[in-house]
């Protein structure tokens, strides 16, 4: 059995008395594209950091491709390619030159600057000074560099910050090819969007702890609801349904029932609704989006540490 | 790793306009000092429009003379390298490694290639090369000012082949002289990850060495007391930069009152300090930058 790509154990990072990353159990499965979440300030860019040997942990251990990165962190990375919070290059060297930097540091065939520039779309301006780039160009000069070394892991923190929509559309596009090659990617993003169209699984860090983690369609699946449209007083459908042991939670949102209920049971909901004499014109499932899930358990870790 | 990280470092540094303005600097600053040491010796011996100066004692002209000719000059180059040139070297060094904190880059590198102690020789050798580099055209814009003065003023005109060949011993010892600051100036940029804290703490350090070469006159008070000022770097840096003068004709005591040959360390003892000085920053730099963390809150 291959061991996981990433896979950390207590992994814990603290600033004097601040816990930046508090003992982190992660497990990344090889192949996968695995998103990683949180609000600002949540320790995803510390866990990154020390996955990539560049922040010590104050406790706790990280693998990467089975390796102990703090222990061997030439072959714990040799084979990793990371972009790490925001694109960062010599102004005064050409994107070219730039790559050609990294592929001297890190041994590489120079030949894979061309495939990785073409890769992301920026051989026309490859030769021109870094100090001049947009921001979009800087991103993609930044996945470029990530894919120097061939990797079996790659490590993205924000890939599309500042790219418009078409470029934000390309980099999916290309993450997704790069995970169908059998590559691993670890994707940290604020586009929770862009993390429900591409991942498997995602791991959600609040306060430097995990506080949800999961295949991306069960977590949602948990978090569906029933949406009923009722002509009328809507209040004794209300009270009845509260009086539901099953159903978890009963609001008004824009004149119908949004209810927090097993969808599997809407046939059953719908039952005492009739019985009851109260006739639904609607009842839809509603799918819950990772944007929503992602503010539910956010605000809920919020309210228990009040 | 050592070599492939040398070659991206080498790239960096030889692409990178601060270098080579500095360099540029330099070799003003140079020029400047040649042309109005040529000036005052055109005055004395009244090559100029007959006008005439006497500010000079007969010897002081002599030693003039000598650094403005061959093979005088070599050592006067190298004499300079070691005074504004150590200053642009704290500089340069400041921004190959604070910039790399500064612009992020570092975290890029060193994700890539993680040997921190291969990062700071292979930056360290980067260095030491652009130096020896600078140093060269130094040496070769010094000989052209050099020769342009001594047919103007009627000076000796002759390169010995024996004079050349010192030249890589007088090489040696001005980098020599540089490299306790270069790696100074390393540490406290690894220290303060930033080239601010690189070049504050380089320039400080080069101060006080400085202002305590200044304690040598209390060697006057007995063999002791002056065997541990001779432990400081600055009288062994003097004694390498004295050395190297000598080793081209030159005696720097004529022209600076205050240096007194006869307190100076022993040139072995010189060398010896010097390195002991240079090992130590450069452990603790090595220490500092594979300790401390490159991103994140410091």
């Amino acid at each position: 059995m291959p061991t996981p790509a990433i896979e950390t154990t207590e992994l814990t990072r603290r600033y004097g008395a601040r816990v930046a990353v508090d003992a982190l159990n992660l497990r990344v499965e090889r192949g996968e594209i695995f998103g990683f979440l949180g609000p600002n300030g949540a320790g995803k860019t510390t866990t990154i950091a020390m996955l990539l040997n560049l922040v010590r942990p104050s406790h706790g251990q990280a693998l990467v491709l089975g390796c102990d990165v703090q222990r061997e962190p030439a072959r714990a990375l040799a084979h990793v390619g990371a972009m790490i919070e925001a694109p960062a290059f010599y102004p005064y060297l050409s994107g070219y030159d730039n790559l050609r930097v990294l592929c001297k540091a890190g041994g590489l065939p120079e030949p894979r600057i061309e495939q990785t520039l073409a890769a992301v779309e920026l051989r026309k301006r490859a030769h021109d000074k870094v100090q001049v780039y947009s921001q979009g160009m800087r991103q993609r000069l930044a996945l470029a560099a990530a894919l120097l070394p061939d990797p079996e892991l790659i490590i993205l923190d924000e890939p599309t910050n500042g790219l418009d929509p078409a470029g934000t559309a390309e980099i999916r596009g290309l993450i997704r090819d790069l995970a169908a090659g059998g590559r691993t990617i670890f994707l940290c993003s604020h586009m929770l969007h862009e993390v429900e169209q591409l991942c498997e699984r995602v791991a959600i860090l609040k306060q430097g702890r995990l506080i949800a983690e999961g295949r991306v369609a069960d977590l949602l699946h948990h978090h569906q609801g029933l949406r009923l449209r009722i002509e009328g007083d809507l209040a004794p459908a209300e009270a009845l349904l509260r009086s539901l042991p099953w159903v978890q939670a009963v609001s008004q949102v824009h004149g119908q029932l949004m209810v927090d209920a097993p969808p599997e049971r809407a046939a059953e909901l719908n039952g005492h609704l009739a019985r009851a004499g109260i006739l639904v014109a609607e009842l839809t499932i509603q799918a819950a989006s990772l944007e929503d899930f992602f503010l539910e358990v956010t605000a809920e870790e919020e309210r228990k540490n009040r | 790793m050592l070599r492939n990280l040398f070659a991206a470092e080498w790239l960096k540094l030889y692409r990178r306009p601060l270098a080579w303005g500095l360099l540029a600097i330099f070799l003003g600053l140079m020029l400047l000092s040649q042309g109005l040491w040529a000036l005052v010796l055109a005055l004395h011996i009244g090559a100029v429009g007959g006008l005439e100066l006497q500010a000079l004692a007969p010897a002081q002209v002599e030693q003039l003379k000598l650094q403005l000719s061959f093979p005088g000059v070599f050592g006067a180059v190298l004499g300079q390298l070691n005074g504004t040139g150590g200053i642009l070297a704290i500089i340069l060094a400041a921004g190959a490694l604070g910039s790399d904190y500064s612009w992020g880059t570092m975290r890029t590198l060193l994700a890539r290639a993680p040997a921190r102690g291969s990062y700071l020789a292979a930056k360290t050798l980067a260095l030491l090369l652009a130096l020896l580099l600078a140093t060269l055209i130094a040496l070769l814009v010094g000989s052209l000012v050099a020769f342009i003065v001594s047919v103007w003023l009627d000076l000796p005109l002759r390169i010995r082949f024996s004079d050349l060949a010192l030249l890589p011993l007088g090489i040696a010892r001005a980098l020599l002289v540089i490299l306790p600051y270069l790696l100074a100036t390393l540490a406290c940029a690894a220290w303060g990850r930033s080239a601010l804290a690189g070049m504050g703490g380089g320039l400080i350090f080069l101060a006080l060495d400085v202002g305590a070469g200044s304690l040598s006159s209390l060697g006057l008070v007995n063999e002791l007391v002056l065997f541990m000022i001779n432990l400081l770097l600055q009288p062994n840096i003097t004694t390498l930069v004295v050395l190297n003068g000598q080793l081209f004709g030159l005696d720097p005591s004529l022209l600076t009152s205050a240096l007194d040959l006869a307190y100076l360390p022993s040139p072995l003892q010189a060398i010896f300090v010097v390195l002991i000085y240079s090992s130590s920053f450069g452990y603790v730099a090595w220490r500092t930058l594979a300790r401390r963390d490159v991103s994140g809150q410091q």
